[in-house]
C-alpha cells in the first residue's frame, strides 16, 4: 500500500520538496518535448493550425487517469491518499473563461510560459510576470471576489457519480472520445495544412487500441466497473464487500460535521466506546451504545435516516457494520479513521496545521470547532473551545476538559482569527501606549480596574458581581474568547485572567510576547476605539473556588495538606527587605519568586518553556493534584503562578491567597517566620 | 517529439506525482506564492493581513508546488538545451508588429494569473490533474478554457500574421 506525503500530511516536509523537484523536472521535460516552449505552436489549437495541444494533453489525461484507475483498483493506493480537487462550479466556470481569453491573448499557460522562459522566450517572461500581477491583483480585489470564489462548491464530485455511471464505463467512454479527438485532430491538421503526419498510420492506430484494450481492462478489476451510480442495498456477503471496496460504507469527518452543523435531523452519530471515553468526550450530539447493545438499540432506527458509526479507529465500528449490515441494516456507514480522523481533519486549529489553509475552509474549520469542541456533557458555554487553542500549554491535553484551562495564543494565531465572531482583545498597556495605536477591536484595560479597597485591605480583586458589571461595560459575552494582550508585566494579564475566572469566564488566553511582538510583525495597528454595545454578562457567583482567606491558610499552616509557595523577591521572603507591618514570611512556606517563570526573549517578556517551568515545579510540589496555595503581597504577582502552575502546566488545585502578605503581616495574632531580630510572631 | 510520446511521459509524471506527493501536477500555485513573496518584501504588513496571501504566512515560499515550478523551469531548460532549442526572442508573427504580442502577452498573464487564482489551479492544476481525476468541476474548467479561448481567439489572430 503506497503511502503519499498528502496521505501522511507531509506536503510541507523537504522531502515532499525534493519530490515535487523532479516530478517538476520531468514535467518540464515533457512539455518542452512536446514543442510547448513556443507559444507559436500553443496558439495554434485555437486557429486548428497545430493540434498538439490537444493531442499532449489529452494523452496526458488518459493515461494517468487510467493508470491512477488501475493503482486504485488492484489495492496499491487507497483513494483517502490522493488530494481530490473539490467542485466549486462558479468558480471554475468564470475562472475558466477568463483563463482561456487570458491563454488565447497570451499564447501561454503558467506551466508552458515557464518552460518557454527556459527556452529564451522574452513573451513567456511577459506573461509570467502579468500572471504573477493578475494574481496580486486578486488578492487586492479577494474581498470582492471572494462570493465567487466559493459559488457552487460542491466539495468533491466525480463525474461517473453524476452521472450515474460506473468508473469503468466512464473511463473507457473518455478514453473512447480522446481517441476520436486524436484522429480529428490529425485530419483537421491534414486538412488545414498538410499536416497530420499520424493520420492512419501504424503508429496512431496501435496507440488507439493499447488505450481502449487498457480502458477496457479497468473492467477485469473487482469493483470499477460495478460499483458506480447509487448503491443498491447489500442483500449477501457480495453486496456488503462491493459497498466496502467502493467505501460507499464510509463517512469523512467534514461531511458528518458539516451536517450536524447544518442541523441534520437524518443522522443518528453513535459512539461505541467505553462509556468512560464517552463521557470524557464525545461528538456533539452523539449517543453512547456498546457494541455487543447496538442490534437491540439500534433497532428502532433501522433503514431510517442514517446511523454512523465512530469509534477511536475504525476496526470495531467495520466490524459492528457489517454485522448490522448483516441483519438487514442498510443505512450503517462508518466514520472514516474514526474520532482521531474527527479532531485531526476537524478540530484542529488552523494555526497548527502545517498546510495552508484558504480562508473559506479556515472559516468552517472555527466553526466546527466553536460547535464540536465542547461535549454537549462537558462544561457549560465554550468554555472548552479555547482549551485546545492554548497553543504552547503542552501538558493540557491530559487535564479534564472541564477546567476551561486556558494557555496562551501566539500572534500568527490572533493574526488569522482577527474577524473571528466574539473574539475580545484585552490591552493591558498604558492609556497613552494604546491611544498610539493598538490591535484593530482591542479595548485599554489595566489590573487597576479591577482592583479596589475590600474589608479594609487595598488592591483587592473586586468581588464578583462588581466584575461582572465590568463584563457587562466590555459587552462580553459567555461565550466569547478573550486574549489579553500583556506589556512587561505579564502578571497583569493574569491578574485580569483571574478576575475573568472570578466572574466565571473561563474562555481566555495570553498572547505571547503581547503588543511589542505584534508591533515588531509589522501587523494591523489601530488607533480607533473599538464599538462596543453593552452586554448584560450572567456572572457565575460560583465560579470562585480558588481564592482563600487567612483563616484558611492558618488553619493549613497548622494542620499542614497544603504547599505555601511565597512567590514574591527572595530578600522580602527571608525578611531582609520588607515594606509590611512585619517581615518575613508564613511559617512552612516556600520560596518560588514569580520572576523566575519569565524569561526575556530579545526585549520581549515571555514565559520560560513549559518543559523548564514543568520541571522547577515537579521539584517542589510533588504531583499535580497536590493542594498548593500561592501569596505574594496583594495577589498581583501570585496571580502569575497561579496561571502557570493551573493553566499552563495543568495542577489540577492551586488556591491563591490574594490578601496575601500585606493582612499576614499586619495582624499580630498570625505566626510570621522571619529574620530573629525583627520577629514578633506569637506563635513563635 | 511525437506528441503522443510526450503525452505518455506528461502522464506518467501526473501518474508518480499522485502516488508520490498525493497531489497533481501545478505551476500557478507556485507563481502566485513567487507573487506573495513579492508583495510581502514590498508591504509586509499589508500582504499579511490580507485576507487570500496572508492565509499563507510569512514564508509563502514554503510550499511543494514552489519547488515543483523551479523544477519545471530547469527541466525545461535541461531538453531545451539538449534539443538545441532555446534562442532569445519575442515570439510573433512576422508581420505583426512586436508591441502588440508584448501587450497581448501582459494581459494575457493577467487573466491568466487571476483566473487561475479563482479556479484554484490552471492547465495543470486544474484542467489536467482535476480531469484525470475525473473531478466534474475541472471537466467544467477544461470545457471553459477552451470556450474562452476559441471565443477570443479570433480577435488577436494578427498577432501570429506572416
Amino acid at each position: 500500500m503506497i503511502e503519499t506525503f498528502f496521505g501522511q500530511d507531509a506536503l510541507s516536509t523537504p522531502g515532499a520538496f525534493l519530490a515535487a523537484l523532479f516530478l517538476g523536472a520531468f514535467f518540464g521535460v515533457a512539455l518542452e518535448q512536446a514543442g510547448f516552449g513556443s507559444s507559436r505552436r500553443l496558439a495554434g489549437i485555437f486557429y486548428f493550425r497545430d493540434m498538439t495541444v490537444l493531442k499532449v494533453m489529452f494523452t496526458g489525461l488518459i493515461v494517468a487517469m487510467l493508470g491512477l484507475a488501475y493503482c486504485t483498483g488492484l489495492g496499491w493506493v487507497r483513494a483517502d491518499q490522493i488530494f481530490y480537487l473539490p467542485s466549486i462550479y462558479g468558480a471554475q466556470i468564470v475562472g475558466g473563461l477568463i483563463f482561456g481569453v487570458g491563454f488565447a491573448l497570451g499564447g501561454w499557460c503558467p506551466g508552458t510560459a515557464a518552460v518557454g522562459l527556459a527556452s529564451g522566450k522574452l513573451d513567456a517572461l511577459l506573461f509570467l510576470g502579468g500572471a504573477a500581477g493578475g494574481s496580486i491583483l486578486f488578492n487586492e480585489t479577494f474581498d470582492l471576489v471572494q462570493p465567487l470564489y466559493v459559488l457552487g462548491d460542491r466539495g468533491v464530485q466525480l463525474a461517473w457519480e453524476n452521472l450515474g455511471v460506473s468508473q469503468g464505463a466512464f473511463a473507457l467512454a473518455f478514453t473512447l472520445v480522446a481517441v476520436g479527438c486524436f484522429w480529428g485532430a490529425e485530419a483537421i491538421e491534414r486538412k488545414r495544412t498538410g499536416g497530420g503526419e499520424y493520420l492512419n498510420t501504424p503508429f496512431l492506430k496501435t496507440f488507439s487500441v493499447a488505450l481502449v484494450f487498457l480502458a477496457v481492462g479497468l473492467f477485469a478489476l473487482s469493483g470499477t466497473g460495478t460499483s458506480g451510480g447509487p448503491a443498491a442495498p447489500p442483500a449477501t456477503e457480495v453486496g456488503i464487500l462491493a459497498e466496502v471496496e467502493s467505501a460507499a460504507d464510509h463517512l469523512e469527518p467534514e461531511d458528518l460535521a458539516d451536517r450536524l452543523l447544518a442541523g441534520g435531523t437524518d443522522l443518528l452519530v453513535v459512539d461505541v466506546r467505553s462509556a468512560a471515553e464517552y463521557e470524557e468526550f464525545h461528538i456533539r450530539g452523539a449517543i453512547h451504545v456498546l457494541l455487543p447493545d447496538l442490534p437491540a438499540q439500534l433497532e428502532p432506527y433501522k433503514n431510517r435516516g442514517t446511523i454512523v458509526l465512530y469509534s477511536n479507529g475504525m476496526t470495531h465500528p467495520a466490524q459492528a457494520r457489517d454485522a448490522l449490515a448483516r441483519l438487514g441494516f442498510q443505512n450503517v456507514r462508518i466514520l472514516t479513521d474514526g474520532l482521531a480522523g474527527f479532531r485531526e481533519r476537524c478540530l484542529k486549529p488552523v494555526s497548527l496545521r502545517d498546510d495552508p489553509v484558504p480562508p473559506e475552509e479556515a472559516r468552517k474549520i472555527n466553526a466546527w470547532r466553536a460547535h464540536f469542541s465542547v461535549s454537549d456533557a462537558a462544561a457549560p458555554g465554550a468554555a472548552a473551545a479555547l482549551g485546545q487553542v492554548a497553543v504552547s500549554a503542552a501538558p493540557g491535553a491530559s487535564v479534564p476538559r472541564s477546567t476551561g484551562l486556558p494557555g496562551l495564543v501566539e500572534t500568527e494565531w490572533l493574526a488569522r482569527n482577527l474577524a473571528m465572531k466574539g473574539l475580545r482583545i484585552i490591552d493591558c498597556r498604558s492609556q497613552p501606549s494604546y491611544n498610539g495605536g493598538h490591535v484593530p477591536g482591542s479595548v485599554c484595560m489595566t489590573p487597576e480596574h479591577f482592583r479596589g479597597v475590600v474589608r479594609g485591605i487595598s488592591a483587592s480583586l473586586l468581588p464578583a458581581d462588581i466584575l461582572g458589571r465590568h463584563l457587562s461595560l466590555l459587552g462580553l459575552r459567555p461565550e466569547d474568547t478573550v486574549v489579553i494582550l500583556p506589556e512587561e508585566k505579564l502578571q497583569d494579564a493574569t491578574l485580569i485572567g483571574i478576575a475573568l475566572e472570578r466572574a466565571g469566564h473561563l474562555n481566555y488566553a495570553i498572547l505571547t510576547g503581547g503588543f511589542a511582538k505584534w508591533a515588531k510583525e509589522n501587523r494591523p495597528i489601530d488607533t480607533r476605539l473599538p464599538e462596543i454595545v453593552e452586554s448584560r454578562y450572567p456572572v457565575n457567583l460560583e465560579a470562585d473556588r480558588f481564592s482563600v482567606d487567612a483563616a484558611f491558610v492558618l488553619e493549613r499552616v497548622q494542620r499542614g495538606g497544603a504547599i505555601i509557595l511565597d512567590v514574591r523577591p527572595a530578600d522580602y521572603y527571608s525578611g531582609k527587605k520588607s515594606d509590611e507591618a512585619r517581615a518575613g514570611h508564613i511559617p512552612g512556606a516556600i520560596n518560588r519568586p514569580f520572576s523566575e517563570d519569565v524569561t526575556k526573549s530579545g526585549d520581549l517578556t515571555v514565559f520560560k518553556p513549559a518543559e523548564d517551568l514543568e520541571k522547577a515545579y515537579a521539584a517542589i510540589v510533588p504531583s499535580k493534584d497536590s493542594t498548593v496555595i500561592v501569596h505574594c503581597r496583594t495577589g498581583h504577582q501570585a496571580s502569575q503562578t497561579f496561571f502557570v502552575l493551573r493553566n499552563l502546566l495543568g495542577y489540577k488545585n492551586v488556591l491563591w491567597y490574594g490578601a496575601g502578605w500585606t493582612e499576614w503581616a499586619a495582624r499580630p495574632e498570625l505566626p510570621v517566620e522571619g529574620p530573629k531580630d525583627t520577629s514578633s510572631s506569637p506563635g513563635s | 517529439m511525437n506528441p503522443y510520446l510526450a503525452g505518455v511521459i506528461l502522464g506518467l509524471t501526473l501518474l508518480a506525482s499522485f502516488l508520490i506527493l498525493g497531489a497533481g501536477l501545478g505551476a500557478s500555485g507556485g507563481l502566485a506564492r513567487m507573487a506573495a513573496y513579492g508583495e510581502l518584501c514590498v508591504a509586509p504588513e499589508h500582504t499579511l493581513s490580507s485576507a487570500y496571501f496572508g492565509a499563507w504566512g510569512s514564508d509563502p515560499l514554503r510550499y511543494y508546488l514552489v519547488f515543483m515550478l523551479a523544477g519545471l523551469v530547469l527541466g525545461g531548460l535541461f531538453s531545451a538545451l539538449l534539443s538545441g532549442r532555446t534562442s532569445i526572442l519575442v515570439e510573433r508573427g512576422a508581420s505583426s508588429p512586436r508591441s502588440l504580442r508584448i501587450i497581448l502577452a501582459l494581459a494575457g498573464g493577467v487573466l491568466v494569473g487571476f483566473a487561475s487564482r479563482l479556479a484554484q489551479g490552471c492547465t495543470s492544476g486544474q484542467a489536467l490533474t482535476g480531469s484525470a481525476l475525473l473531478a466534474s468541476g475541472s471537466l467544467v474548467f477544461l470545457a471553459c478554457v477552451f470556450a474562452g479561448g476559441y471565443a477570443a481567439a479570433w480577435f488577436v489572430r494578427r498577432q501570429w500574421h506572416d
